[in-house]
């Protein structure tokens, strides 16, 4: 930041010409080309422009007031007087989500903690990159559910303990008793009531996943899954009501089976959530874009290549 | 709380808040109110030679007294007159007994016959009645006063200090209660009679303040850029009001002050400011916002300092949109400008941020279509404390990023010093905040800067750009999400050589499952 002394030397040491005037001649009144490529439907339409303010303008109220009591004789504090300065909030760009800070930690701890391991195919969000992949390995993968047939692919969620197992059940069974989980945590759907902070918490323990019966086979995994998304979303689908369905099929069949962990609350996008945040993900997915970067691996080459 | 200077201000102050039920935070919401329907007038009192304070009379008998005075003290001629019409005077000062004044028949032609008598004592007192009155606020006052303007207005070219300040700030306190008494005046030839006061008394710096703040209220009116601005530019006024504008030492701002809000009334009215530029009114705005901004800068906060700033900053921003970018070499040919405009911004942010935005607002202007004043931002090293404001809002922050923006548009060389400047991170923040303006001009000023330089677009991928802008093509603005996505497809960043780790491992499942399938057969 420029220190008030530098200020000050650069105010008091005589007087600085306007340089380059010849390069503003040239140019007059009109701007640079801009550098982009101006194609039809350029969205950015900012430009350099002169803002004249006329006398009633609300920028200067403040400083009318100001005038006012000083012809009226009327001396003020100025903590009574001026409004205090206030800083800009942040808020949680996700549509749907509500959620407002007035730091810049806060957003980033909201955003990681609720948006960013975000599955593309059902919108859990899951608290770590790790539980993602393997939610998305456990739960949208036909390969692996091929393969799990043969093989221990189960991963213990106890990072470190690089064990792996037949099923779930048998994976549940590990975790309560080699890494002490409560015979009755969670490894149901989440609780609406869910806090972040709960979460947070309860970050390694949440991930017993269900095996989703209901993907479909075909040549290349990832691409398949997205296409089935995209296709969907082409009919005009919300994503809220295509992760309903797919949450209704699951709820039907986690009745019998009892691990069906999620994470996330952003998942029940027509539920009534009760928690303070309340994400949830009612929002229109652009059809052409899916929540590839931070989240879901895999489908990240995809991109641009769907039609 | 009020920042009392002894009992008779306070008692002031509290007259006047008493219709608030003293409540200050009321008073001040009633005020701004009254600006935004145009009502907002202001008056000034001259006090008395005697008098510190403008104290106010409670006195409930004063309308008697007025009576008293009218109909039996002063019928009779004698010493004793100059006596009544000082009790006169101070039982004027009280609101009701202005009504009761008005209301007497004859009351006014009474005072105007003193006024134009022989008795130049009585003439001073009969003048102080009239200020004591003009000074009401009840708005049927002024009106009563057609019979008095046209002595009032010859009286300026009197030679008497205190009376010429007293028939002024009359004329100040008449203007904005009555269009009717307005017209009169104008009419009457106020505009030549003030040109010629402030021609005259130049010297004299406590009628050249008057003046200025007759013009001022004047200035203020409806129509005054159709009936009076024209008449002023016409008029010698322009020069004197630029010239006084240096503040004296000894005398104080306050002539300066008045003048520069003069400047500013006419500024703001009028779209094609050419005569004041003419006059060199930008150029002697300017070079006095580069004083002033080191003296602030120093730490010279003298009071009432900013009193003087605000018209100036406005001036200097009204007439930049009259001035062509080629003449901006002689119309403010100091390019320190910008160095002040930032230590004001600096240093009213906490105590007046509206005077910050403004102060960014001006910046706005000089950077919009000069390349020079972008240049200097950055060669002057500037750039990192505007950055720094950038968190801030009610406006500056949204006028700062204005100006960024500018600088980013004039040439691919300065994006890529902006860029090193750490613009980059900020626009990483300001594209999280929750005023949708930001956001979007934070998107449009990063479509400039990323084209500018390949090392551009790498930086704000490494500085987790891309996330970001995924995320922000979820918002519930379709011109956010658009901008977003016009970012992501069609700008170098999607090109970044991200490359994911899942895929690998897809790969070598798929592998294995091939295998197995081979193995199998």
């Amino acid at each position: 930041m420029l220190q008030q002394p530098e200020l000050v030397r650069l105010l008091t040491e005589g007087h600085l010409s306007l340089k380059n005037c010849d390069e503003d001649c040239l140019t007059g009144n009109s701007q640079e080309p801009k550098q982009s490529v101006d194609e039809e439907g350029d969205p950015f339409n900012f430009t350099p422009q002169l803002i004249h303010l006329h006398k009633d303008h609300e920028i200067f109220e403040d400083g009318d007031i100001h005038r006012h009591m000083y012809l009226q004789d009327l001396y003020i504090s100025e903590a009574d007087d001026k409004p205090p300065l206030s800083v800009s909030e942040f808020a949680c760009h996700i549509s749907g989500c509500s959620a407002v800070f007035s730091t810049l930690e806060e957003y980033e701890h909201h955003y990681n903690s609720l948006h960013r391991h975000v599955c593309c195919s059902c919108r859990r969000s899951l608290p770590s990159a790790r539980l993602l992949d393997i939610h998305i390995q456990e739960w949208h993968d036909s390969l692996f559910t091929i393969l799990a047939q043969r093989q221990d692919l189960y991963q213990c969620l106890v990072e470190g303990c690089g064990q792996k197992f037949r099923t779930s059940k048998h994976r549940k069974d590990h975790l309560i008793r080699i890494h002490k989980y409560p015979p009755d945590f969670r490894f149901d759907k989440t609780k609406k009531d869910r806090g972040t902070r709960q979460m947070k918490r309860q970050q390694q323990k949440d991930t017993a996943m269900e095996l989703v019966d209901d993907v479909c086979e075909s040549e290349g995994v990832g691409e398949v899954m997205c296409d089935v998304l995209s296709n969907q979303l082409e009919q005009g689908e919300s994503m809220e009501t295509h992760v309903s369905e797919e949450e209704a099929a699951r709820m039907a069949k986690s009745a019998s089976t009892e691990e069906h962990a999620d994470l996330s609350e952003a998942a029940h996008s027509t539920g009534t959530s009760t928690e303070p945040l309340k994400p949830r993900y009612s929002y229109r997915v652009p059809t052409t874009v899916c929540f590839g970067h931070g989240s879901v691996r895999g489908f990240r080459g995809r991109r641009g290549r769907r039609k | 709380y009020i920042q009392y200077r002894d009992v008779d201000h306070v008692s002031s102050c509290n007259a006047k808040i008493l219709g608030y039920g003293n409540n200050w935070q009321l008073f001040n919401n009633a005020l701004r109110q009254a600006r935004r329907d145009r009502q907002l007038v202001s008056k000034r009192l001259l006090l008395n030679d005697d008098e510190d304070q403008p104290g106010v009379t409670m006195d409930t008998n004063s309308g008697e007294q007025v009576r008293q005075i009218l109909f039996h003290k002063l019928q009779h001629s004698g010493p004793e007159r100059e006596g009544h019409l000082k009790a006169l005077s101070k039982a004027l000062r009280d609101p009701s007994a202005q009504l009761t004044f008005i209301k007497q028949e004859n009351s006014m032609h009474l005072l105007v016959g003193l006024l134009t008598g022989s008795d130049a004592t009585c003439r001073l007192q009969a003048v102080r009645c009239l200020h004591e009155l003009s000074h009401s606020p009840h708005t049927n006052v002024a009106p009563a006063f057609l019979p008095a303007t046209p002595y009032l207005l010859t009286y300026l070219s009197g030679q008497s200090t205190k009376f010429t300040e007293l028939c002024l700030y009359t004329l100040g306190n008449l203007c904005p209660d009555s269009d009717v008494v307005k017209e009169k005046l104008l009419a009457q030839g106020i505009i030549p009679a003030l040109a010629n006061c402030i021609e005259n008394q130049r010297h004299n710096l406590a009628v050249v303040e008057a003046v200025g703040f007759t013009l001022s209220q004047l200035l203020q009116a409806k129509d005054a850029a159709e009936k009076i601005i024209p008449m002023v530019l016409a008029s010698s006024l322009p020069s004197h009001l630029i010239s006084v504008l240096t503040p004296d030492p000894k005398f104080g701002l306050a002539p300066a002050i008045e003048c520069a809000w003069c400047l500013h009334y006419i500024s703001c009215s009028m779209k094609d400011n050419r005569v004041l530029l003419a006059h060199g009114a930008l150029l002697q705005c300017s070079s006095l916002l580069v004083s002033l901004g080191g003296a602030v800068a120093e730490g010279n906060k003298e009071e009432g300092m900013e009193l003087l700033i605000c018209p100036l900053l406005r001036c200097v921003g009204n007439l930049l949109s009259s001035c062509p970018v080629k003449d901006l070499n002689t119309q403010v040919a100091d390019i320190r400008i910008v160095v002040a405009l930032c230590a004001l911004l600096q240093a009213y942010l906490q105590a007046q941020p509206a005077l910050a935005r403004e102060s960014a607002w001006v910046l706005n202007n000089l950077t919009a279509h000069s390349s020079a004043f972008c240049s200097a931002l950055l060669t002057l090293n500037l750039v990192p404390g505007l950055i720094q404001l950038l968190p801030f809002s009610q406006g500056i922050n949204t006028m700062i990023l204005r100006v960024l923006a500018n600088v980013a548009h004039k040439k691919k060389e300065l994006c890529v010093q902006l860029a090193h400047h750490g613009l980059l991170s900020a626009l990483c923040a300001t594209l999280k905040m929750a005023d949708q303006e930001m956001v979007t001009l934070s998107m449009d000023v990063l479509s400039v800067l990323v084209v500018s330089g390949p090392q551009v677009a790498e930086e704000f991928v490494r500085q987790g750009g891309l996330s970001l802008l995924e995320a922000i093509q979820y918002n519930s603005e379709g011109e956010i999400r658009q901008r977003a996505t016009r970012l992501l497809e069609h700008h170098p960043l999607s090109s970044s050589t991200y490359c994911s780790v899942k895929t690998s491992v897809q790969f070598a499942l798929f592998v294995e499952f091939v295998l197995i399938q081979n193995f199998k057969n």
